[in-house]
């Protein structure tokens, strides 16, 4: 924009022209023109809109006290500068009862919780920085009161009341620094709550979600959350089902498609009939799952309360001492006001939440995500981890099995193909999926079969075309009588021993066809370990399948240490020797099959969604499809260790150093205290810094995941390749 | 009480700076359910909060002058007789403040832009938010407490000439004069409620300006030329009678 427009243009907020250069914000995703940072604030104040709110309460607790405190200090200060000397001395009694009057309003108002968590500390048999306010701000109003009554001089109302407004501010800064951390998270949280617009005939009436039953009618409107996981019966729409699976596009949803819970109906009203309500749905469960994180604390936090548990007496006996230290030099005034320094110095608040805060702000970004932790302990060992371990099946393979090739001995590949996928269109066998999708593939008809059986461990027989057709293993078509080619059975025992899955498939007594089948890389596998090893990391792979198989999944996906063939005991075994060869080690899994092997691990991850099994051996749950989320969850997981070490670095130099100022009594209690809300302050904008770290780059590997098509093998001449 | 007067005849050209930026929370406390002396109380209390803020400011930023020149080994009364070389470059100091902020208003600099870290502003804006829609008694108080911390090149400028009074006492009335210079405005805007056309407001702001532009010249020119400025003595006596009333 050239300069003269800009000129011309006028401030948002108050009208007037912004002159030389404007200050441009966008606010709520609109480009806007101010002409002061005041103006732009003051915008905001006026867009937005307030909520009468607990914390509007303790706001407004604030603002008076503030008032009453700051008319105190100006008072006091007039008095200190002689402003009530000669002529005026007269008017001191009564300038003296006025601080009072002032003052006593603000002990109430802010003192009262302090003093009650100092209450509820001491009857725990324990002092935290409630008590050392308490005691700061309780000594000063005492002392000033007797003094008052006494008729004497020196009245510290100021420092009693400043005190408190200082501290309460920072404890204001601090709810405000977590509300923020939250705000982000509000509709993961707020599953419990959720009302749903039932239909009942033509009536429709608003309910509780957690009171519906399945089978109950849902209209969800255009914007809304859908407060059911259920089936569309009516209309067409797109759905944004980001936070409850992390996938981020837009998915169509038209009738008898399946709806989540959670996630956002688009386009179109829908009318759902409800197949899982309340605290069964995934997205209760992550509500709950984040909720219990963000209730914990984490081994750090919990050393850090210890210390500070364990300081607040030390400073109680430090501060008494250097009063009397100080008596024998000054006046007991004077002497109390250094003692009132080092109380309030050594306050450990901004140690009281450094862990929390950035914990907190860790947890809340992963969960946005869709990756839920169980406490934020679990960020501070991620941080720490040196090796990592991969399951397989389901984890670093799609653990679907695939169609990789048929062979056949005198018979056309579809006509092989037909009759497999109508025989297994009856079986529930993890192959059979294989079939059918390869033969929907490749447009064909399955054909149709009757007196179909499965037989455990063997395989399925049944009539196709007039004619018996068996599908298995090859032990059961011998054990059957039924003839296999020399060259079908050679080439069936390369295959497994290549680590395949074979099945032989006969009609009419013989066998004419070798389907086999393998399981996928994850197309997102590979760039995975990849960044993942750019970030120090040693890559393993254990495994309970064959060595072969193992072999050739190491190498597409880039790992070279791998061990296979193992039980889950032997798992444990490996891990626990990696574990001393290299350091804290993680081990990722499908949660399903290696619950033991997770909880073995220093961190258990579990890709492949929130299954309540998973979440009960994983220490991180990862969303289906989410394996590439992993070197970003690292990464943040090692941000917030670094915050928390550099808060309370921060905080344990800062109180130490203050502490040796106030002993040799330079330090003043308010200046203490201010010093207290600034410590506080900077330790909440190193956590708030968490806010804009790295977003997961590689989220488009997970949507190329369905069209992925890993190499197929395929040597014989009549072989085809699916 | 020359000079006081002065910064009040800022303060009052200064509303219509302040009726851009601040007037319209004065609109949105709106009247009081309780009747006409309730709704007066209301914006009487929001100013009350506003003015206690800047007094704080003011007798904070004279103690700070004071100290400074304290540490010259010249503590003299301000604003009375000739000055000690320490007060005479804050003087200066504040001068040229007062004057960066003058071009400011009038729009001939660039304005300051995020004079504060993004947190403390959006804690600023989430605070005022929450007050202006509570409906406690109180809650006025506590906006104006904080609305009086909002950035503003106004404030900055006064409390610059605090700074320059060198002590505790005439900082206080120097915000003090500009507080009561700026409470008709705003009172007024709580009266009726809606804004004054922007001609006549930008034409006001540009008096403002050339108000201030004059206290900063004055100003400096107190630090530079050696003489009593008959004009803008205090009387020494005038002063402590006026704290208690002021204090309450």
């Amino acid at each position: 924009m050239t300069a003269p427009a800009t000129e011309r243009a006028l401030c948002r907020h108050c009208l007037l022209p912004v002159g030389g250069r404007g200050m441009r914000r966008t606010i709520d995703g609109a480009a806007e023109l101010f002409c002061c940072y005041g103006c732009c604030l003051a915008y905001q104040v006026r867009q937005g809109h307030g909520e009468e709110s607990e914390a509007t309460w303790l706001l407004i607790r604030l603002g008076v006290s503030a008032f009453l405190a700051m008319n105190v200090m100006t008072v006091s200060l007039l008095v200190y500068s002689g402003g009530f000397e000669g002529a005026d001395a007269g008017l001191l009694p009564w300038v003296h009862l006025l601080l009072w009057v002032l003052a006593t309003p603000v002990l109430f108002l802010l003192g009262g919780p302090f003093l009650g968590d100092a209450w509820r500390q001491v009857r725990q048999g324990r002092l935290g920085s409630a008590s050392l306010i308490t005691l700061a701000a309780g000594a000063a109003y005492l002392y000033s009161c007797v003094s008052l009554l006494a008729g004497g001089d020196h009245l510290y109302f100021d420092t009693a009341t400043m005190l408190l407004v200082l501290f309460t501010l920072g404890r204001y800064l601090e709810a405000i620094a977590r509300a923020r951390a939250m705000r982000n998270l509000a509709p993961l949280l707020e599953a419990e709550g959720q009302w749903a617009t039932i239909v009942e005939g033509a009536v429709e009436s608003r309910r509780a979600a957690c009171e519906l039953s399945p089978g109950a009618l849902v209209r969800v409107r255009p914007g809304e959350r859908f407060p059911v996981d259920g089936l569309v019966v009516e209309g067409e729409s797109q759905a944004d089902e980001a936070l409850v699976t992390g996938e981020s596009r837009p998915l169509a949803k038209s009738v008898g498609a399946p709806v989540i819970a959670g996630s956002i109906n688009l386009d179109g009203p829908l009318l759902v009939r409800v197949t899982c309500a309340g605290a069964a749905t995934r997205w209760a469960r992550i509500s709950r799952a984040v909720r219990d994180a963000l209730g914990r604390k984490s081994p750090i936090q919990n050393a850090v309360d210890r210390v500070a548990g364990a300081a607040v007496p030390v400073v109680v006996l430090l501060a008494a001492a250097t009063v009397l230290f100080w008596w024998r030099v000054v006046p007991l005034d004077q002497a109390m006001m250094v003692g009132l320094a080092v109380l309030v110095v050594a306050c450990p608040c901004g140690l009281g939440f450094a862990a929390g805060l950035a914990g907190s702000l860790g947890i809340a970004k992963l969960a946005r995500r869709g990756c839920l932790v169980r406490d934020g302990g679990v960020l501070e060992s991620l941080a720490a981890i040196r090796a990592i371990a991969f399951d397989k099946t389901g984890t670093i393979t799609l653990g679907r099995m695939r169609l990789a090739g048929i062979e056949t001995d005198g018979v056309a590949t579809d006509e092989a193909l037909v009759r497999a996928a109508g025989l297994e269109l009856h079986a529930e066998h993890r192959l059979a999926e294989g079939i059918v999708a390869a033969a929907s593939s490749r447009g064909l008809t399955p054909m149709p079969a009757d007196q179909v059986r499965a037989v455990p461990g063997r395989g399925i027989h049944g009539i196709c075309g007039g004619a018996p057709v068996a599908a298995g293993t090859g032990v059961w078509m011998r054990a059957r009588g039924w003839q296999i080619p020399p060259r079908l059975a050679a080439r069936a025992e390369a295959l497994e021993a290549s680590g395949c899955s074979v099945v032989h498939l006969g009609w009419d007594g013989q066998v004419r066809a070798l389907l086999w089948f393998d399981d996928a890389l994850r197309p997102d596998s590979g760039p995975t370990i990849e960044a993942l090893r750019r970030r120090g990391i040693m890559i393993t792979l254990l495994t309970g399948d064959l060595p072969a198989a193992a072999r050739r999944m190491a190498a597409a996906a880039g790992i070279d240490d791998w061990h296979a063939a193992l039980s889950p005991e032997a798992k444990q075994d490996q891990l626990a020797q990696l574990r001393r060869a290299h350091g804290a080690i993680a081990m990722v899994g499908d949660g399903l099959n290696d619950g033991p092997v997770l909880t073995a691990a220093d961190v258990g991850i579990a890709v492949g969604g929130a299954t309540d099994l998973a979440r009960e051996a994983a220490d991180l749950v990862l969303p289906e499809d989410g394996l590439s989320l992993l070197p970003w969850v690292l990464t943040i997981a090692r941000d917030a260790r670094r915050t928390i070490l550099t808060s309370l670095a921060w905080a344990f130099g800062y109180n130490l150093f203050a502490l040796g100022l106030a002993m040799s009594g330079l330090l003043q209690p308010l200046v203490a205290a201010g010093m207290m809300a600034a410590s506080s302050l900077i330790v909440v904008l190193n956590s708030l810094r968490m806010e804009h770290g790295p977003e997961p780059e590689a989220m488009v590997g997970t949507a190329a995941s369905q069209n992925a098509r890993p190499p197929v093998s395929s040597g014989a001449s009549a072989s085809a390749p699916i | 009480m020359t000079y006081y007067l002065l910064v009040f005849l800022a303060g009052l050209a200064g509303s219509f700076h302040c009726v851009g930026m601040c007037g319209g929370f004065a609109c949105a406390l709106g009247t009081d359910a309780h009747g006409r002396v309730a709704s007066v109380a209301r914006h009487l209390l929001y100013n009350a909060g506003r003015a206690a803020t800047y007094m704080f400011l003011g007798i904070l930023a004279g103690s700070f002058g004071g100290v400074i020149c304290a540490a010259d080994g010249n503590i003299l009364p301000a604003l009375d007789g000739p000055l000690g070389s320490g007060q005479r470059v804050l003087t200066i100091l504040a001068g040229g403040l007062m004057i960066v902020m003058a071009l400011q208003i009038l729009g001939l600099l660039q304005r300051f832009h995020g004079a504060m870290i993004g947190f403390g502003g959006q804690a600023l804006v989430g605070a005022m938010r929450n007050l202006l829609a509570a409906r406690g008694a109180a809650a006025p108080v506590a906006l104006g407490v904080v609305n009086g911390f909002l950035p503003c090149p106004l404030v900055y400028a006064f409390v610059a000439q605090a700074a320059g009074t060198a002590h505790p006492l005439t900082g206080l009335l120097t915000m003090a004069a500009f507080a009561l210079g700026t409470f008709p405005a705003m009172l007024l805007m709580g009266g009726i409620g809606r804004m004054l056309q922007p001609m006549w407001r930008r034409r006001g702001v540009r008096f403002a300006g050339g108000l201030i532009l004059l206290l900063g010249l004055i100003t400096i020119a107190r630090g530079i030329v050696p003489i009593d400025v008959h004009g803008l003595h205090l009387a020494q006596q005038d002063a402590p009678a006026l704290a208690p009333e002021l204090a309450q």
